[in-house]
């Protein structure tokens, strides 16, 4: 295989791993499983034509999500006015490993999956921006530069952003009244 | 107490993994002597958890990841200079003093170098321009469809079946290709207003086998649709809009505009001279529609890096 395909192809499979990342990315931006699917599809032809310009030292992961977050919000200014919405619990398919990793106590396993998808719920019934902070932060795992980055925003704005989102999830969370988050909900 | 207050304001900040250094030490130092700190530590600490626990929160459908990994073999990256040349350059640009081995050059070797390397930086940029502009070449599917459409112009092209009934016509075609031809009767079931009528139909040969080629007329303007299978066919080239999942194909070949995609193991390709473009055109004859859904799909989504 010649150099340029080898790039390619590595390009490819490094790419590929992040795809369920991706797609619960434009989840959270879409809210709406077709559209999501189509960010996606937009985002790694985008990704394919322009990794070339991807410098070896960048964060594939982050510069995947900046573009895909352009490319929506491209959509948005050109078609609708808002996102739509879909229901959390639509989906989907549990992962085996967290299964694994669970005790082989029934109650516990239940306990867990309830407070999964209680914050589940709650990080779905966030505004936008807030939803979308916490879905790079805690759920992907973005440091607050990469976060300033990808939303386009100063590191500060970051902070301040995810502090009040925090605050938000909270204040649902104990809510709910039987997470463990409940249990440690604080009074600022 | 006002040292409490600066740590409990750092303990995101410390599981976030953003507090380096003294600052982090200092934090440690601090919840080790302080009862009250350390409680709200742990409570911040259980209630993140919680949070990342959730994860993931959805997973792509697997239908999604064949598309993607489709698309990634199917669409080649542009011709661009190497990330590693890139570097190589940048880090000359920035130190032109140098060279990778820390050997200095002659101020006269170097300000050659200096033009050398702007003249090619200036032919990189126009090919790439001249590359962006042009664009993909369409595949040799659409040119069929364009050829049979045009041949059908100039009578050239029979129809086999005179009809403007749609199950007749896929009927017809049942055991004359190797593939079923379903026409739907799109403007019925959605209630829309009669834009456009079927004529008839015709084999087409393609590739050692016969392709379905389907006439209409929309406003006494011809629009045709040529459908063969995937393995045959499949669709490239021109400007490619995501949407509902599907990866069309526009071109404009020979003043026709030709749309391309593939669905369900069939490739289509739907030709007229309709003056709108790309996705427009679809919005022509489905705008009487009552599906917004689906007209909502059409509209033109221009997206850029």
């Amino acid at each position: 295989m010649s150099e340029s395909g080898n790039r390619n192809s590595t390009f490819s499979n490094a790419a590929l791993k992040h795809l369920d990342a991706l797609y619960g990315f434009a989840m959270t931006l879409t809210r709406n499983q077709t559209e999501a699917e189509d960010l996606v599809q937009e985002t790694y032809l985008r990704a394919v034509r322009a990794f070339g310009r991807l410098m070896p030292d960048s964060n594939l992961k982050s510069w995947l999500f900046a573009i895909m977050r352009n490319a929506w919000l491209n959509q948005l200014r050109h078609t609708r006015g808002g996102p739509g919405f879909v229901e959390l619990d639509a989906e989907e398919v549990e992962r085996s490993q967290w299964l694994d990793q669970v005790a082989n106590d029934p109650h516990a396993v239940y306990v867990r999956k309830l407070e999964r998808e209680e914050v589940r719920a709650a990080i779905d019934s966030l505004s936008h921006p807030h939803r979308e902070i916490v879905v790079l932060r805690e759920i992907e795992g973005f440091s607050y530069q990469q976060i300033a980055s990808i939303l386009g925003c100063p590191a500060g704005t970051v902070m301040s952003r995810l502090g009040r989102a925090r605050e938000k999830l909270r204040k649902l969370l104990a809510e709910c009244g039987t997470t463990s988050a409940t249990r440690t909900a604080r009074v600022n | 107490m006002d040292q409490c207050k600066e740590i409990q304001a750092q303990m995101s900040f410390y599981l976030d993994d953003e507090l380096k250094g003294n600052e982090r030490a200092a934090l440690e130092s601090h919840l080790r002597g302080c009862e009250a700190c350390q409680g709200l530590f742990d409570d911040e600490r259980d209630f993140l958890d919680a949070i990342r626990g959730s994860q993931p929160l959805h997973l792509a459908p697997p239908e999604l990841r064949a598309r993607v990994e489709q698309l990634l073999v199917d669409t080649p990256a542009p011709h661009a200079a190497s990330p590693e040349m890139r570097q190589r350059i940048r880090r000359f640009l920035r130190h032109p003093g140098s060279s990778a081995s820390g050997i200095a050059y002659p101020r006269r070797v170097l300000a050659a170098a200096a033009l050398v390397t702007v003249a090619l930086l200036i032919g990189t940029w126009a090919i790439t321009v001249y590359l962006k502009q042009r664009p993909n070449p369409p595949s040799e599917f659409a040119l069929m469809a364009v050829d049979t459409h045009q041949r059908h112009q100039r009578n050239q092209l029979p129809l086999e079946i005179a009809s403007d009934v749609p199950e007749r016509i896929s009927s017809w075609f049942a055991g004359k290709v190797p593939f079923a031809v379903k026409l739907p009767n799109y403007q019925e079931s959605s209630g829309q207003e009669k834009l456009y009528a079927l004529e008839g139909a015709r084999l087409v040969g393609y590739k050692n086998d016969y392709a379905a080629y389907v006439a209409y007329q929309m406003h006494k303007q011809p629009i045709s649709l040529v459908v063969t299978s995937e393995a045959v066919a499949q669709p490239s080239g021109g400007e490619e809009i995501v949407s509902k999942g599907l990866m069309f194909h526009y071109d404009s070949i020979q003043g026709l505009k030709v749309i391309t995609w593939s669905d369900r193991g069939l490739t289509y390709a739907l030709v007229s001279d309709l003056e709108e473009r790309g996705q427009e055109s679809c919005i022509v004859c489905h705008e009487g529609t009552k599906d917004q859904d689906f007209i909502e799909s059409l509209k033109p989504k221009q997206v850029s890096d």
